[in-house]
């Protein structure tokens, strides 16, 4: 059976703990620095499992030791992001605790691959890469899949067709930044301006890039944890089981796409080795432009991050 | 309740595939007295350990399957190693269209596997009082779904990212539509060459007829089986799957009267919307001859 182990107990890891244990992936163990919860929620998720029917075992700890030889880490940790509060805002604090983590995970988990879902993720999946010392292959972010979910969804409810026969493709950074492919999104092969007029795909696009911010001011408080915690279960997923799927994820680059020393999201193939292949697109000029941006953005958070803070 | 007439390896493995996912209620007949019984109770006797909570019932009355709010028409001869699918049309057009004029529920829609299925579709509607939108002929999803399992397996990712259409008949005339094959939404072209998506296109036309001389005596039963499931859980849960299928056209490319796959949005009260695709002036030459060939076919059968 493999071992996932899902650090920081809050909604997003334990909803992905929810999908990865109903779909029988791998043992599981949640680990969070508050003292109780973690051990609490892995209690409850087995009382669940007379029922559920998972066979697959769920711990929680707040010791880092438990990770011990883990095939996969979900690096959930950090503090979510409040109405009106800029991803950026979070940096510091957030990457004191990628730091603290990617170092244990290193001492304890040295093969495992991690796959960062803390914000800011382009620069908390930096942070691990360098903290960890793991090969660039074996560190990676959650952040496409995400944007694609609710583009698809999006898409779909437009339409009035299936999500599942919605396929998309997602560039550059998380929200914001985030470069939505029309190019490269279809419905059930069929390219989507086949099926919606430009002006409403572009009101999807813009939709889709304040996806996370629309939960948040819905919710009043917290974020959003249902769908990112199903995309982050989706990258686990892809790993145990070797699918070689083909998946937008946010990867260290060195020179793909003419970037270097970046993450960024781009279509990548997951497997058990972790990111095993970028594909590199032909941009249009428009397109590069606007990754260009969004890399612009990521790059700037990166310098931000290394003003502060440096790595050793 | 989804009804399948004829129990052998495609009816049968279609009523063990929509048990998997979950369906209510399956019954199955055939003409062969017991074989419908016999093969619901063993699939019923496996529920404990596969966990589906759907009934499935066998029956030797097809008075009890013609009112279903689907009927899955598998009945009839299948090809043997050499045989052409139009071959089996004087053979199988009796037992299709005799039941044109039992299925009489007017909410029931039809899934035609039978073959030649485009010609039995179109035959099937002809006679039917249904409206065309709840008849089905499965074709194009069918060899879609070989597409992408050959595009899967020569780009050795996994089957789900691939998507693909073919539309037209099921026959060599398939048009396997290369603009459409994606992976993970993006173009087959950033993946392979257009020698290599040819000649995955001439393997996915000979596919049915690969499975015929391998197998040595039977056709294809699992894919068939697999679509037609699909295309029965896209109606019962309404899910706006988009799926090509074979159906009468009215008008599309200029086509009329005539069963052709061509993509379409299902849901429950069968065919929501058709897609019409983009072709190129060779394919809208093709489109046309298949349905001119199917015309054909039945005039020639109807002054044998």
């Amino acid at each position: 059976m493999h071992k996932v182990s899902i650090i920081g107990a809050g909604h997003v890891g334990a909803t992905a703990v929810y999908y990865i244990a109903e779909k029988n992936l791998a043992d599981i163990v949640m680990v969070d620095v508050v003292e109780g919860l973690p051990q609490a929620k892995a209690m409850d998720y087995l009382h669940a499992a007379p029922m559920r029917q998972y066979s697959v075992h769920i711990s929680g700890t707040n010791d880092y030791k438990d990770i011990a030889d883990s095939d996969v880490v979900v690096l959930t940790a950090g503090l979510p992001r409040k109405p009106g509060m800029d991803r950026m805002d979070l940096m510091k604090i957030n990457v004191g605790i990628a730091k603290t983590a990617a170092q244990a995970i290193a001492e304890y988990a040295p093969n495992a691959i991690v796959i960062v879902v803390s914000n800011p993720l382009d620069i908390i999946a930096m942070t691990v890469l360098q903290e960890s010392g793991f090969a660039l292959k074996r560190v990676m972010g959650m952040a496409g899949v995400l944007d694609a979910t609710r583009f698809k969804y999006f898409i779909a409810e437009k339409l009035g067709v299936w999500p599942g026969d919605v396929m998309a493709m997602v560039l550059g950074g998380h929200g914001d930044s985030m470069v939505p492919l029309s190019r490269y999104t279809r419905v059930a092969g069929i390219p989507v301006d086949e099926l919606i007029d430009a002006e409403t795909l572009e009101s999807l696009v813009a939709r889709t890039r304040t996806g996370g911010g629309e939960i948040v001011s819905l919710l009043k408080q917290g974020s959003a944890f249902y769908a990112p915690g199903a995309s982050a279960a989706k990258m686990v997923e892809a790993i145990v089981k070797d699918e070689k799927r083909v998946v937008p994820v946010s990867a260290y680059l060195r020179g793909e796409y003419g970037y270097h020393d970046i993450f960024l999201g781009v279509p990548a193939l997951l497997g058990k080795n972790g990111v095993e292949r970028i594909i590199e697109l032909d941009l249009t000029t428009e397109e590069k432009a606007a990754l260009d941006e969004s890399a612009a953005a990521v790059k700037d958070g990166v310098d931000t991050l290394r003003s502060f803070y440096s790595p050793g | 309740m989804i009804g399948i007439i004829g129990s052998g390896n495609v009816g049968a493995n279609t009523a063990f595939f929509l048990a998997e996912k979950g369906v209510d209620h399956v019954t199955l007949y055939d003409v062969q007295e017991g074989m419908a019984k016999g093969k619901a109770l063993d699939m019923m006797e496996a529920a404990p350990i596969r966990g589906y909570r759907t009934t499935i019932n066998g029956t030797d009355d097809p008075g009890e399957v013609l009112d279903a709010d689907i009927v899955i028409l598998t009945a009839g001869a299948v090809r043997q190693p050499g045989m052409k699918r139009d071959a089996l049309f004087e053979k199988n057009r009796n037992i299709i269209e005799s039941y044109a004029g039992k299925i009489t529920n007017p909410d029931t829609k039809v899934i035609i596997v039978s073959e030649p299925m485009d010609v039995l579709t179109t035959v099937f509607a002809e006679k039917s009082t249904l409206p065309p939108r709840q008849i089905f002929g499965l074709g194009g999803l069918l060899d879609a779904t070989r597409l992408r399992f050959l595009i899967a397996r020569e780009l050795k990712v996994s089957m789900e990212n691939v998507a693909a259409q073919v539309v037209g008949r099921h026959t060599d005339d398939m048009i396997l539509l290369r603009d459409y094959c994606c992976v993970s939404g993006m173009s087959i072209e950033n993946f392979l060459s257009p020698e290599k998506v040819r000649e995955l296109f001439e393997e996915t036309r000979k596919a049915g007829a690969l499975i015929v001389e391998m197998a040595g005596r039977a056709s294809a039963y699992y894919g068939p089986s697999a679509v037609a499931a699909e295309l029965a859980e896209a109606i019962v849960m309404d899910t706006g799957r988009v799926l090509s299928v074979s159906h009468v056209l009215d008008g599309q490319f200029g086509i009329e009267n005539v069963a052709l796959s061509l993509p379409a949005v299902i849901g429950r009260t069968g065919i929501r919307k058709v897609v019409t695709p983009s072709l190129t002036p060779d394919e809208i030459d093709i489109l046309k001859r298949s349905a001119q060939s199917i015309t054909q076919t039945i005039e020639e059968a109807d002054h044998a």
